[in-house]
């Protein structure tokens, strides 16, 4: 909701763009829930869309998928053939080149997981349903500072934005491939795949941190790479409807922000906001893609 | 005339995907690079903080992560 900064005596861009792209405070969180064992389970904006999609998901996928399996004729129709077409996409062309014949159907499962919920979690960020809230709420609704309705407005709706989320995320990929590599190979075997075989002892002793460093920084770069591109798009484009409030108090008037903002902003603004749907499935793509790459590696070793 | 527009995206389609396939190592192979640099160093740089030892954990986390992000580079390129 752009419209917070220009009440207050100064703009701040970097205060409201941060305030905007980041979870809500663990000190105000929508919903209480108590600490265990020091952790504390209050639910903020992130874990709710991310219950959110979760649940969306589970609800969709299984009852269109049950309403296919009980209808006579085998062609999908609707929602269920786009869901079929997906499907289909992902093994065919993403898990069985990579994974192989032997282990395709071992590991779809996750990797559609991945894609799916990815891709639902980034689309959310795109769709303003909490601004437009804040707007209602603004105008219309006058609700308590300390309601729900308003705890929700506060940091934004991209729960893959969020670096804990991502390197959960890639925290699975993690253990997924020394599933794999167990599954395959045995678990000795495994380990003993991580460096190639066949050389001098004292290459093994640089070789082996080496290697194993290089597992953790796989991961490292999903998580990176899946926050810090689902952050940069929203980030632009607040940085972009900033310019609103930076030139109205530049030049004392309303006129002169409201004009900046239709000529420039706005523009540039449906122009970011369309690169965006592409990168929320690029993003969601390529972290699928790269779970089965790693996965792949660990299962056709080539040494 | 639909029916050749569904060619043309489907044709687009799928060297898209074929170009994501086969970039799929290189791109890997790049972001390990700027991930273990970020990673190592990030470890040395937190090492630093804890043992006060300012700046030499964090100058041998940023060389391991070269050494280690370069490694996975000639993985990549050598591996065929």
């Amino acid at each position: 909701m752009p419209d917070e900064g220009s009440e207050s005596v100064g703009f701040n861009p970097g205060e409201v763009i941060i305030e905007h792209v980041s979870n809500s405070s663990i000190d105000h969180p929508i919903f209480e829930l108590p600490t265990v064992l020091g952790i504390n389970f209050s639910v903020t904006k992130h874990v709710l869309m991310l219950w959110i999609v979760a649940v969306l998901l589970f609800v969709l996928i299984t009852w269109s998928t049950r309403k296919y399996l009980k209808q006579d004729r085998p062609i999908p129709t609707g929602f269920m053939n786009a869901l079929e077409a997906v499907v289909q996409f992902i093994r065919d062309s993403i898990v069985l080149p990579n994974v192989g014949k032997k282990f395709v159907n071992t590991w779809t499962p996750l990797i559609l997981t991945f894609f799916f919920f990815i891709v639902t979690a980034n689309a959310f960020g795109l769709i303003p349903m909490f601004e437009v809230l804040g707007v209602v709420d603004r105008f219309i609704l006058h609700t308590d500072p300390e309601s729900i309705l308003n705890r929700v407005l506060h940091g934004g709706a991209t729960a893959t934005g969020n670096y804990n989320v991502t390197a959960a995320l890639a925290l699975i990929t993690f253990l997924a491939i020394i599933v794999a590599g167990t599954k395959a190979h045995g678990f000795i075997q495994h380990w003993k795949n991580v460096v190639p075989s066949g050389l001098a002892w004292p290459v093994y002793i640089m070789l082996i941190p080496i290697e194993l460093m290089g597992m953790l920084v796989k991961p490292f770069a999903l998580t990176m790479r899946l926050a810090a591109n689902m952050m940069g798009g929203h980030i632009a484009i607040l940085a972009i409807l900033s310019f609103v409030f930076i030139f109205s108090e530049m030049f004392q008037s309303v006129l002169a922000g409201v004009g900046v903002g239709l000529v420039v902003s706005l523009p540039l603004v449906v122009g970011v906001s369309a690169l965006e749907i592409i990168i929320v499935l690029v993003q969601a793509y390529v972290f699928t893609l790269l779970t089965a790459v790693f996965i792949g590696m660990a299962i056709n070793v080539h040494h | 005339m639909s029916g050749q527009r569904d060619h043309f995206l489907a044709k687009s389609l799928e060297s898209l995907q074929e170009n994501i396939r086969r970039s799929g190592p290189a791109a890997t192979a790049s972001y390990t690079l700027v991930g273990a640099v970020l990673f190592l160093g990030g470890i040395g740089y937190l090492l630093d903080q804890w043992l006060m030892t300012s700046p030499w954990f964090l100058l041998g986390g940023l060389l391991l992560g070269m050494v280690v992000g370069f490694y996975e580079i000639a993985k990549a390129v050598w591996k065929r």
